[in-house]
């Protein structure tokens, strides 16, 4: 179904009412399961993601043993038949799916201090069961309040979100607008980046872009990006505290 | 069955848990009563994007989502021609297939192909088919009907043997499931009220006190020890298992009380654990006995002094008794789905 977001240039108010700097609601839990070592459960508007980490544990796959002297980072993500408008059932060797799972696997591998555990694996599963926009960032905000849950020592909270772009055209290159967290409709029209962070808006820990975009309008949607993932990190430091007074609390 | 096969307990914990277990009354080793449930989380319709979806989440951590969603398809369409009425035969209203019914299982850890996954499915697709209500309410018209995918995902390592989970859930998720109201004639192309709240729920409700009318199958997991059933076992009791049954139970539209729809005997894993050896049979500690008293110790006191799998089928008395259990008015059926009543979405 195609957007008309022509309209967004007589009140500059995308279709979901936002104006081009405001996120979704965003809304996470941790320690949603028993059973796993680390568990979270993440909503971004209407992308709702639960993740469970196993580990670090003895690497499970057989043959060979591991050698390595740093943990490996495996994901799985497990995308739900009825997560979409229509139901589709994504394989699990899917290319994209293998290729967000290899994004978040590289780009925690970067920041939790993997060589702490070494010849052992950290699992981190992710099920999305709700999709609409901001997959991967969904996937790694959840991912990172998981691992926190877990124990996992980390450098910092990697916070990501998506930044996109009006108008796909060229001609009205100075009137586009960057915009900051697309839902699942301008995602499908408009061109986008996915972009994680640590530390503030110190490091990049992931960019992602599938589709074209004009050079001169990178700067702007990085630069939103970066005061996005500076937001989401506040929401995920929130999330985390407001969970220890929890625990804390219980005791 | 991979995940289950694995018993992290030595013969002697074994032959323990079997003792106590088929004491009377049984001990259980959380010291619940023999037909007592773990207590359980559970919430229902918690996804915009479904027709209806469930969570729950049992005391051991394992926790399922199931997601329903329907799609409308195109009836008798065979060879690219329409089934018409010149085929003789009388097109009854409440009539359906069978492979209207989708379910898919998905367990961390396995294959879609896996033994377990087709299983379980093949377990939850059975009941729910039984009584051939469900199919009959996805007929839409003679050219168009509704085909229901239930997607169930065991989100936890599967701890215990996830049958009951995962078929409670999709009890929950299937009472909430809703489609949407047709406002055309029934043999036209089908049109849709796009008004969710005038959407109809798949199990009809009472208008009054929004009950619904009828339920979806449960299947409950009954295990036996000597002469006592216990259900609900945990991972541990599953280990010692003289047999295992999964018993799917619905409500009878005639006398509102419950009737057996489907029953399946599991392999109970403490078939595939190797037996305890006893001392005075034991070479290495000093024992040794002829082949004569051998015999008599294997084959005579089955389990009385060291754990041992048992062996053979089970009988048919207890099959009955366990069936009894489970669709006795005030039985554990009625129990069951008397604690899901109260789950809120």
């Amino acid at each position: 179904m195609p957007l008309d977001s022509s309209t967004y240039a007589l009140a500059h108010l995308r279709v979901d009412g936002r104006r081009w700097k405001e996120l979704r609601r965003i809304h996470g839990q941790m320690s949603t399961q028993a059973a796993a070592d680390g568990s979270s459960y993440f909503e971004m508007g209407n992308t709702k993601i639960i993740c469970t980490v196993l580990g670090p544990r003895q690497p499970t796959k057989s043959g060979g043993r591991d050698q390595s002297r740093e943990a490996i980072i495996e994901v799985e993500i497990g995308v739900a038949g009825f997560s979409g408008m229509d139901r589709k059932k994504r394989s699990r060797n899917d290319k994209r799916t293998q290729e967000m799972q290899y994004t978040i696997s590289s780009a925690f591998a970067s920041t939790v201090f993997t060589s702490q555990y070494p010849h052992s694996t950290i699992t981190i599963v992710l099920h999305v069961l709700s999709q609409d926009g901001a997959l991967l960032a969904a996937c790694i905000n959840a991912a990172t309040l998981a691992l926190i849950d877990a124990g996992v020592p980390m450098q910092d909270y990697i916070a990501a979100c998506t930044t996109g772009s009006t108008a796909s055209y060229a001609s009205n290159d100075e009137d586009a607008d960057p915009l900051l967290d697309l839902n699942g409709m301008e995602e499908l029209e408009l061109p986008f980046l996915t972009m994680g962070t640590s530390g503030g808006e110190d490091k990049v820990n992931v960019l992602v872009m599938e589709t074209r975009i004009q050079m001169p309008r990178l700067e702007a949607m990085v630069s939103v990006g970066l005061d996005g993932c500076k937001q989401v990190r506040n929401i995920l430091d929130g999330i985390v505290r407001e969970h220890g007074k929890k625990l804390l609390s219980s005791r | 069955m991979a995940p289950y096969t694995n018993i992290p307990l030595s013969p002697a914990e074994l032959s323990y848990l079997h003792t106590s277990l088929a004491q009377d009354p049984p001990i259980r080793p959380d010291g619940r009563s023999p037909t007592q449930f773990r207590p359980l989380v559970a919430e229902t319709d918690i996804l915009p994007s479904a027709n209806g979806s469930a969570r729950i989440c049992f005391a051991d951590g394992t926790e399922a989502v199931v997601g329903v969603k329907a799609e409308v398809e195109r009836t008798g369409r065979k060879g690219g021609l329409v089934r018409g009425k010149e085929d003789g035969e009388v097109e009854g209203e409440e009539r359906g297939e069978d492979g209207w019914l989708d379910v898919s299982i998905e367990i961390p850890g396995t294959r879609d192909d896996d033994a377990l996954p087709v299983f379980l499915a093949a377990m939850l697709t059975e009941a729910l088919l039984a009584d051939g209500e469900l199919k009959g309410r996805l007929v839409i018209g003679r050219v168009w009907h509704w085909r229901l995918f239930v997607d169930i995902l065991l989100l936890s390592q599967p701890l215990s043997y996830p049958l009951p989970l995962l078929s409670l859930t999709t009890h929950l998720a299937l009472l909430s499931t809703r489609l949407p109201a047709l406002i055309s004639q029934k043999d036209e192309d089908p049109l849709f009220n796009d008004d969710w709240e005038a959407s109809t729920h798949l199990f009809p409700r009472q208008p009054t006190t929004n009950e619904p009318e009828t339920k979806p199958p449960i299947t409950l997991l009954v295990m036996t020890v000597g002469t006592n059933i216990l259900f609900d076992p945990s991972s541990d009791e599953i280990a010692v298992a003289d047999a295992i049954v999964a018993i799917s139970a619905t409500e009878d539209s005639k006398d509102g009380g419950l009737k057996m729809v489907a029953l399946r005997t599991v392999d109970p894993p403490s078939r595939l654990t190797s037996a305890g050896v006893p001392t005075q049979a034991n070479t290495t500690a000093g024992g040794g006995l002829s082949a004569e008293e051998t015999l008599k110790l294997r084959e005579k006191d089955a389990g009385a002094t060291v754990w041992r799998p048992p062996r053979g089928g089970v009988s048919r008395t207890v099959l009955g008794r366990m069936i009894k259990k489970v669709v006795e008015k005030g039985g554990v059926g009625e129990e069951v789905l008397e604690g899901l009543r109260g789950v809120k979405s």
